[in-house]
């Protein structure tokens, strides 16, 4: 499904983003990317995303080389993407229905199907009662649970998600958890990008850890 | 998994209470060959009607500042258009104009009044000529007598010296056409001189030349200012919507689904413009009007504004809206760049 095969990013003003890293990750399979802050997680994510091309190397997702993606093409590579992120990226003056509809809006897909497919994404992530809300209107975890609605809602095979859990507190970052997990028991992929080393031993999927770009571990987490 | 098709539904996760089966997914005949004809048709039409009823949404969220956009525009609209129309009124009060240029045939002194009857007859029928009027020689003698105060000196001469005249006013006023239509009147039988004030017919041209070129600089300039303001406007809705496209990017949108609500709202700016546009010059047109026909009362006519034609008010409506249009154009093509998401 990902393959970074010798993958470096380094940006113009000299600061190296990824260092020659190399690694797979199969279909379904659900693996946490660690380190401290600056590692490259979220250079790794946004490589993934296409926001950021590989400035050596080569970047393989579902066999498509996202080096020599054109940016035309970047529209439809991200359909097949659900992205969550830390800050939610939620749109305050929309209500949760229409935020998590969005990609469906972009697809053009009938009303009733776009009903449909929120309903059960909103079931998903126990928030059918809050259809009708604000993002305003809604706890953390609950903004964050939204996020994750929209990330799934378009059926993705590949679900990123950076710092999912990093303004929650634990109770809740489990609960998200469970959510991640249940979708990838379902046959998406997720790759999530985080620092909470704690919560990732508890989980026991497979852990990338980065220190300042490079590949320092690749295992079993809590091994 | 290619990137310009779905992904397989055993690729996916599927939402509760979606339907698994390819046969059964409404976004195409099946996954694996992408969506058909109809779901794109389908899909591209149902964006095009969020994108419009969105924009209306958001321009009648704010009326006020829309309004006085579209006043802007219109004012900028209305400016250079009504002075296009004064320029027709004032070619159309032009019978005078035109007679500015006519050209006099003298005939030679003896052609009878039935050969210059029948000259002016045949001049009627040539290209270029608009109307034909012989004075014969004895209504141009009166005409004189009456006119020049030489009455008693006239009568004593012998013969009468004026020759017959035909008058022919030119249907259009350009200086090559009528030297044209000078030379080929100054050939025809029994005409012994063909004259054309020219020293009028250049001035006249000198000023009409002056008025479009006027009403041309200012439209251009107003124009430019047009594109400045609602590229303006359309900027700030960009400004204010930024998170809203860095997500739409991020979930799969494209630069053309981004860019169309933008750009449905430069039209609808422009139409708003145009329409108060058209207003303001049919409400100028009627107030200038009323002092025109006073005016023009007093030198014994009966001239008024002519209003502003429907054809005029429909090409002002249709410039406004592709006005409004470009304006937004530009202005999502200079920042869509900048919405790269972060």
């Amino acid at each position: 499904m990902i393959r970074f095969e010798q993958v470096a990013k380094r940006y113009p003003n000299g600061h190296v983003g990824l260092h020659e890293l190399s690694f797979r990750a199969r279909r379904g399979e659900f693996l946490f990317v660690t380190g401290h802050s600056g590692a490259g997680k979220s250079t790794l994510l946004r490589l993934l995303l296409a926001m950021e091309r590989p400035t050596s190397g080569k970047l393989l997702l579902a066999g498509q080389d996202l080096g020599q993606i054109n940016n035309a093409q970047i529209p439809f590579l991200r359909r097949q993407i659900g992205v969550v992120f830390q800050n939610h990226q939620l749109l305050f003056d929309r209500t949760v229905f229409n935020n998590i509809a969005l990609p469906l809006q972009i697809l053009g897909l009938s009303k009733a199907e776009i009903a449909k497919r929120v309903d059960s994404a909103l079931e998903r992530v126990a928030l059918v009662d809050k259809a009708q809300l604000f993002p305003g209107d809604l706890s953390t975890g609950q903004q964050q649970r939204v996020g994750i609605a929209r990330a799934i809602v378009h059926q993705p095979a590949l679900l990123l998600a950076d710092e999912p859990t990093g303004n929650l507190d634990p109770r809740l970052a489990a609960e998200i958890m469970g959510v991640f997990e249940d979708i990838n028991r379902l046959g998406t992929t997720v790759l999530i990008a985080s620092h909470d080393l704690a919560l990732i031993a508890r989980m026991r999927h497979r852990m990338l850890t980065l220190q300042r770009g490079r590949l320092i571990g690749d295992g079993e987490a809590g091994q | 998994m290619s990137t310009t098709r779905s992904p397989k539904v055993s690729e996916r996760v599927a939402p509760k209470g979606a339907d698994p089966k390819p046969g059964k997914n409404k976004r195409g005949a099946s996954d694996d060959d992408g969506p058909d004809f109809r779901t794109l048709m389908h899909a591209w039409l149902e964006s095009h009607r969020a994108s419009l009823l969105d924009s209306l949404r958001r321009l009648g969220k704010q009326p006020i500042g829309s309004l006085f956009t579209c006043l802007v525009m219109a004012v900028a609209l209305s400016m250079p258009m009504g002075l296009s129309l004064l320029l027709k009124n004032v070619e159309r009060l032009g019978g005078s104009w035109q007679r500015a240029a006519q050209i006099s045939l003298y005939l030679k002194l003896d052609a009878g009044t039935r050969e210059g009857e029948a000259l002016r007859d045949e001049i009627k029928g040539m290209p270029g000529v608009s109307e034909a009027e012989y004075i014969s020689r004895e209504q141009a003698l009166e005409e004189f007598q009456q006119q020049s105060g030489l009455g008693e000196a006239l009568r004593e001469l012998p013969d009468n010296p004026l020759p017959g005249v035909v008058v022919v006013t030119p249907s259009e006023v350009d200086k090559p056409a009528l030297e044209a239509l000078r030379q080929r009147l100054a050939e025809l039988p029994r005409v012994e001189v063909a004259q054309l004030d020219l020293v009028w017919v250049e001035r006249l041209a000198a000023i009409l030349k002056l008025g479009d070129r006027f009403v041309f600089g200012m439209a251009v300039l107003l124009i430019s200012a047009l594109l400045l303001v609602i590229g303006n406007t359309i900027r700030l809705h960009i400004e204010n919507r930024r998170t809203e496209i860095e997500v739409i990017k991020l979930v799969g949108g494209t630069d053309s689904y981004v860019r169309r609500p933008f750009l449905y709202m430069g039209a609808l700016y422009g139409l708003g413009a145009g329409v108060l546009a058209w207003g303001i010059l049919a409400f100028s047109m009627s107030w200038l009007n009323d002092a025109v026909v006073g005016l023009s009362g007093l030198y014994g006519s009966d001239f008024a504004l002519a209003g502003v034609p429907g054809s005029d008010g429909v090409s002002l409506l249709i410039g406004a809206v592709l006005l409004g249009y470009i304006g937004a154009w530009i202005a999502v093509a200079r920042h869509l760049s900048e919405l790269a998401p972060r």
